[in-house]
């Protein structure tokens, strides 16, 4: 992969229990591994875990910060590893290449630890 | 395709029923609030956010895909969510979603199943496409 430029780190504030209840009504996946502590122990997750689309949603802030969001072509995403209450994520990304009139990049979502919860391709769609 | 599960033979060739949801301001407002963005124009509901569709597929079907597919929700998960924004979507615009299963397949003790969805605005205008990956967990 070749970095041509990297895009301004986004810290997000400490993913809360409180955060995650807010997520499942504001998206309307109200899967209970999610929001029901008993539920997700019983599936064997230990505790609550974040919606993956929530994490989408921390890179999704980034991209719009990084360029104008009616540029946004595709965005992709893969989830890697679960995201618990109490974990701070931060998302780092670079344009990785500049095809002329689109630029295709990639960002990832991580905690503190440096585990990477979400790898993300995009592109953007430039006029020259 | 033979199968493991004979379950996923019949989960392949689903279809669903279309519905259709309008984009609301408040709505955006509110999942805007929940990702803790700080853009203006989300926050006050002008703008939609590159993953709000996932509002609309939520909240603007009635019927659960996971009770369609008769999957465990303990053992699902969510692989892979891939957006194509084909044209723009609008505060206002009334979004029909079609949504079909495109690809099923197991591996590694997973059965993967590829949602598709297209999202056509009130002038009958293809806007977006939506990949969804699930996995269910044997």
């Amino acid at each position: 992969m070749t970095v041509s430029r990297h895009l301004e780190t986004l810290q997000k504030e400490e993913i809360t229990h409180t955060q995650i209840v807010r997520y499942a009504g504001a998206s309307g996946d109200f899967n209970p591994i999610h929001t029901v502590v008993p539920f997700a122990q019983e599936a064997g997750l230990g505790d609550v875990i974040a919606h993956g689309m929530m994490i989408m949603g921390f890179v999704g802030q980034a991209i719009e910060g990084w360029f104008p969001s009616d540029r946004l072509e595709n965005f992709t995403v893969r989830f890697k590893a679960m995201t618990r209450p109490g974990e701070k994520i931060m998302i780092n990304g670079c344009v990785t290449d500049d095809a002329g009139d689109q630029l295709h990049c990639e960002a990832s979502a991580a905690n503190e630890a440096g585990e990477v919860k979400v790898e993300a391709k995009f592109t953007i769609r430039i006029q020259r | 395709m033979v199968y493991a599960d004979p379950r996923l033979e019949q989960i392949k060739n689903t279809k669903f029923d279309a519905f259709t949801y309008t984009i609301e301001k408040g709505k955006i407002k509110e999942f805007a609030i929940a990702l803790g963005y700080n853009s203006k124009s989300y926050l006050n509901g002008n703008a939609v956010p590159p993953t709000f569709p996932t509002v609309v597929e939520f909240w603007g079907g009635q019927i659960s895909i996971s009770k369609v597919l008769g999957l465990n929700l303990s053992k699902v998960l969510h692989g892979e969510q891939s957006y194509e924004y084909v044209g723009v979507i609008k505060v206002g615009d009334e979004i029909t979603v079609h949504t079909e299963v495109e690809e099923v397949f197991t591996k590694a003790k997973m059965n993967l199943i590829v949602l598709k969805k297209k999202f056509m605005n009130q002038h009958g205008e293809l806007v977006l496409i939506s990949r969804s990956t699930i996995i269910e967990r044997h």
